[in-house]
């Protein structure tokens, strides 16, 4: 697939690169029920990704000391907020092994799984629920949507290595075992999804604005859930799974339409004089939505953050996914490349390519970067929304040259609410990629079952010690 | 290196002993090849293999495992494996003990081209599916009208054989949307008059003295004998009935109450997915589709929408199912305009000119690649396709043909701009034999391609793997691509003799050996496919090679010809390719055995696409479902 694929989203965008202003909220603040104690602000989870792995001598610092007042070329774009960011060198990814001939369709698709897919049904999706929707099973239920999953290209790339599924290559969150999830790549829909759609007096309404249409849709969806639970029980067992599938994505829409309805009641009972649950309302200003018009990728991928952000900022979700790039057939031209950004990465040394990864690895850090600045910029409570966010920045392979995943790149950005120690590199954390995630999770309050994927402990040096 | 071999030395291996011609043949060489597994092959196994691939498997590969049941398809992989291998004597490697004499090298790898007889009869894996984004879209818009845009927020998908058949939360949000923007364009407003859609799908005003909930009722199995593509059930007529109850609860008017239940028909599985009419007998394994799924399916295979009126009629008469008639709904469906959905879901993704729209290209060498020429190139390949179809051609015409489609701006790079100009596309014989054929295509030729060059290896694999449909396996991690042109050391050579130093290495020639010369053949075009007598840096192009086996080319005209003479490979491709699309899986285990049968009755017809396509919508496997 290819590179340049914002042509498309432009056809269906055209004429509307006017700026939006953030569209009005009820309310700037969190939903908790109102009988838990006055809430903490929640702690969001945001998880950013770049294929193919970087230039490694220009990704990590040169030493914990060093770290904060001379960061490596790669970081350039976060110094001013490196006391936020935390790098931990030695994390492993998952060993590819049997599916040695597929590094790229599974750098992706193990990112937030750490796990492989399941070799026997390789040509389906059987993999794992990945991290992000297992912290959306948990607070999913306390916003209007549960996650959020974004992407810059399409989800469409045509490659199936080792006769895995082509999905592995494009996906990073799944819902369960067998269903990956699509993410958006449009930002006009986004905004949509977020805030509603603007009607032709430019009112915004939201799917069940008024409260009456919500609560007949929901009602309307209890009655095709019963339905579709009928027609689950005459079908075959295969097929049966499918019907659960589908009654787990309508079943969310309920509780989204539920959420909406919460929220405009308490804006109803807020507009009366009546405070129902105690927030710590946002004093920052909202952010402008500009939808780009031309074919700059960081424009796009920027609006894309601010979207993120704002999901954040309004409690509209609590949990993220945003893959800035997909493995292979993606170029730069924005950089002057016109190669792949794949092709240049088995660059063997050769010092041009090595440039240009090392160059496509700090445009991508510049994007997370400006995210990561826009969250700091909003004040929350006592803090900062990123104070209160754990946001991961990384890649599926360390080296793209050799596909090795020895060390994984990581950042990771926020306090999470005060349980990361950030403003530190540490240069020898002896883990997985699992056990990363697993520690990552336990920091924003999601309680496990079980370890992720091939997680076999805590990365304790990462937290505050209690 | 040997593991990466596997793909390669299978697909140029010969196709196993002889196709069984009926069900007991069938049985017959199904014994046989168990027999062999149990007399030879075990023992060969253990004697050799299980050493190092046995319960700490080596490679990930467990011998051991597959005793029991060779034929699993779990284990298809490690016979394919396990075929290069020992084929290419990598396997056992030298230092090992024990080394099979090559009697039994070749027993082993002559019963591995018959484990397909180890397969039971199988439809294979069979789900409910749900209908793609384009599907979905056509479907809204044959049953209201509606501009098939109307789906345009929903997640892009890849079609057919990697079809992710999953649903999200955000995809359930987009359909209630959808739906809610539907309801809104059927109903007419408060006090409107009713719309044109509005009165064929609901009828009138209710006319006195009738039962609203009973007027629902009928309005309902209407609509959901069209929506549901199947007639729906009084159970799942209770369910909507009690949506329209509850429109009129909440003060709705009987317009707007069937409007909601209008939207609870759009976002039901039934709508949704392809579902079963009724349920199948306790105990059964494998049974017939009914003949309504089987309209959906062949609809949504030829036409990417819903089953029209006379397919409709003929699966409520049951009779769709008998073959003739079956065989007469595909010829018709084909000769309808609407099949170019074929093309655009199947034919595009087989050719790669899927990403044609969004490639990059280097637009300071290439200023011709504009949006105009990257449309006419697919429609070029989009004509060309529904012509060997429509004229139900041979499947060897897709390689050699003397005609083409062109406009002004395609006739560019063919050089016939003088002739042939405007806009239009038309039908243009061609005289040049080096064009003619998806060889020589310039679409195909510009996607297999780098932005700024062409690509011998690209081309190289691509035409085996989708035109002859054999397995290239990946190149091995941490090999450094080809030089930039102007690094020294290699900058005197020309594309082709740079691209030759990969058989320099052993680690690569193996592969490249067989792939450089195939693309070497093409590079007469240019990145975009032009044709060119010299490179960039001014060198002639050298266009000469040799496939395995001896055969020698100088042109590009000389390789089609080589390729097209391999008329049981070609066809067979294309069939396994569309059979795989079709039933949106890859193919696997009894497939094979079903393929075998369809390729001798598709070869008797001399690959008449027609015939190919009939063979495989009354197949086995895609009128048969297995249910446990």
């Amino acid at each position: 697939m290819s590179s340049n694929h914002l042509i498309n989203r432009r056809t269906c965008l055209k004429g509307i690169g006017v700026a939006l202003a953030l569209p009005f909220f009820e309310s700037l603040g969190w939903a908790e029920p109102a009988k838990k104690k006055a809430a903490k602000p929640p702690v969001r989870l945001g998880f950013m990704y770049m294929p193919h792995g970087v230039i490694m001598e220009q990704f990590w610092p040169a030493s914990p000391e060093s770290f904060l007042t001379s960061p490596p070329p790669a970081l350039e774009s976060l110094r001013t907020v490196l006391g936020e960011c935390l790098l931990m060198k030695g994390i492993s990814g998952v060993p590819i092994s049997p599916f040695n001939g597929a590094p790229h369709a599974l750098e992706l698709s193990t990112w937030l799984t750490a796990r492989l897919p399941d070799a026997d049904r390789r040509s389906q999706i059987a993999i794992a629920i990945s991290a992000d929707q297992i912290a959306a099973n948990y607070v999913g239920h306390l916003t209007s949507l549960p996650s959020l999953e974004l992407a810059t290209m399409p989800q469409t790339h045509k490659e199936n290595q080792e006769g895995l599924n082509e999905g592995y290559y494009s996906h990073c969150s799944y819902r369960s075992a067998s269903q990956a999830v699509p993410a958006e790549t449009n930002p006009r829909s986004v905004l949509n999804r977020l805030f509603g759609r603007t009607d032709q007096a430019g009112q915004r309404s939201r799917p069940g604005q008024s409260t009456q249409t919500g609560a007949l849709d929901r009602k309307m969806l209890d009655l095709v859930i019963g339905g579709a639970k009928d027609l689950r029980r005459t079908l075959p067992q295969g097929d049966q799974h499918k019907l659960d599938e589908y009654l787990d994505s309508v079943r969310s829409v309920e509780r989204r339409i539920a959420a909406i309805e919460f929220r405009q009641k308490e804006a109803a009972l807020e507009k009366a004089g009546v405070s129902v649950t105690k927030r710590y309302a946002s004093d920052s200003p909202a952010i402008e939505i500009k939808i780009p018009l031309g074919d700059k990728r960081s424009d796009y991928m920027q609006v894309m953050c601010d979207l993120n952000v704002l999901a954040f900022q309004t409690d509209t979700t609590r949990v993220s996914t945003y893959i800035g790039s997909t493995p292979n057939g993606v170029s730069y031209p924005e950089l002057g490349f016109k190669d792949t950004h794949h092709s240049q990465t088995h660059h063997a040394s050769d010092a041009e390519k090595v440039r240009k990864v090392a160059a496509i690895t700090a445009f991508n850090i510049e994007q997370f970067a400006y995210m990561i600045k826009k969250m700091q910029s909003i004040r929350e409570g006592e803090g900062t929304l990123l104070d209160n966010s754990i946001m991961m920045w990384g890649s599926g392979l360390e080296d793209g040259n050799k596909h090795a995943r020895e060390n994984l790149p990581f950042i990771v950005a926020g306090r999470g609410g005060g349980t990361i120690n950030t403003g530190r590199f540490l240069t020898d954390v002896r883990g997985n990629q699992g056990d990363l995630l697993t520690t990552l999770l336990g920091c924003a309050g999601v309680p496990l079952d079980r370890p992720i994927g091939i997680a076999t402990k805590q990365i304790t040096e990462m937290t505050h010690r209690v | 290196m040997a593991v990466l071999l596997p793909g390669f030395a299978l697909a140029l291996a010969q196709p196993g002993p002889a196709q069984p011609a009926s069900e007991g043949d069938a049985v017959a060489l199904h014994a046989e090849a168990k027999k062999i597994f149990g007399a030879q092959v075990t023992p060969f196994l253990k004697s050799y293999c299980i050493k190092c691939h046995g319960s700490r498997p080596k490679g990930g590969i467990n011998f051991q495992a597959t005793l029991k049941d060779p034929g699993s398809p779990a284990f298809r992989g490690w016979w394919k494996q396990g075929l290069a291998n020992v084929k290419a004597h990598d396997m056992p490697p030298d230092d090992a003990e024990n080394q099979p004499t090559p009697e039994e090298r070749q027993m082993f790898l002559d019963w591995i081209g018959q484990i397909k007889f180890l397969s039971p009869q199988d439809p294979g894996q069979f789900v409910i599916r749900r209908l793609t984004k384009v599907e979905y879209g056509n479907t809204l818009h044959d049953l209201f009208g509606v501009d098939p845009a109307i789906t345009r927020e929903l997640p892009d998908e890849v079609f057919g054989q990697g079809y992710l058949n999953t649903l999200s939360p955000l995809q359930s949000e987009q359909y209630l949307e959808i739906a809610n923007a539907v309801v809104d364009r059927v109903l007419a407003p408060d006090g409107a008059p009713p719309t044109a859609v509005q009165v064929r799908l609901f009828g009138g005003p209710l006319a006195p003295g009738t039962y609203a909930r009973a007027a629902a009722r009928a309005v309902g199995r209407s609509l959901t004998r069209s929506a549901y593509r199947r007639p729906p059930s009084e159970a799942e007529l209770d369910v909507l009935v009690g949506v329209f109850d509850l429109g009129r609860e909440h003060q709705l008017g009987h317009a707007a109450a069937l409007g909601l239940m209008l939207k609870a028909i759009l976002v039901s599985p039934q709508f949704l997915y392809i579902t079963p009419s009724g349920e199948v007998p306790a105990g059964s394994t494998i049974v017939p589709l009914d003949d309504y799924q089987l309209a959906s399916r062949l609809s949504y295979l030829l036409w990417a929408t819903m089953p029209d009126a006379e397919l409709a009629a003929l699966a409520d008469s049951g009779k769709l199912h008998e073959p003739a008639i079956l065989k007469e709904q595909v010829r018709r469906l084909l000769h309808a305009p609407r099949s170019r959905a074929l093309f655009d879901g199947f034919g595009a993704q087989w050719l790669g000119l899927g990403e044609l729209e969004t490639k990059t290209f280097d637009t300071d060498k290439f200023p011709l690649m504009t949006a105009d020429m990257r449309s006419a190139m697919y429609d070029e390949a989009r004509l060309f396709f529904e012509s060997i179809v429509r004229e139900n051609r041979s499947a060897v015409t897709f390689v050699d043909s003397d005609y083409t489609f062109l406009n002004g701006t395609l006739a560019q790079l063919y050089g016939l701009e003088k002739t042939v100009t405007g806009p239009a596309m038309r039908k243009v014989t061609l005289t040049d034999a080096n064009r003619g054929g998806i060889l020589g295509m310039p679409g195909i030729l510009a996607t297999t391609s780098f932005p700024n060059r062409t690509s011998a290896v690209k081309r190289g694999v691509w035409v085996l793997e989708q035109v002859l449909g054999e397995h290239v396996p990946p190149a091995p991690p941490n090999v450094p691509a080809l030089q930039k042109e102007d690094d020294a050391q290699v900058g005197t050579l020309t594309l082709r003799q740079r691209t030759e130093l990969h058989r320099t290495d052993p680690t690569c020639a193996n592969c490249h050996k067989i792939l450089d010369p195939i693309g070497f053949g093409l590079e007469n075009f240019d990145a975009i496919g032009r044709w060119r007598d010299a490179e960039e840096a001014g060198g002639a192009i050298d266009a000469t090679g040799e496939l395995p086996g001896g055969k020698r080319f100088s042109s590009p005209k000389e390789l089609k010809a080589i390729i097209a003479a391999r008329q049981p490979d070609l066809a067979r491709n294309l069939t396994e390719k569309l059979l795989a699309y079709a039933l949106c899986r890859p193919l696997e285990g009894y497939d094979e055995i079903v393929v075998d049968r369809l390729m001798e009755s598709i070869a008797k017809d001399d690959y008449r696409m027609q015939t190919l396509i009939t063979e495989i919508v009354t197949s086995y496997p895609f009128t048969q479902r297995r249910v446990q």
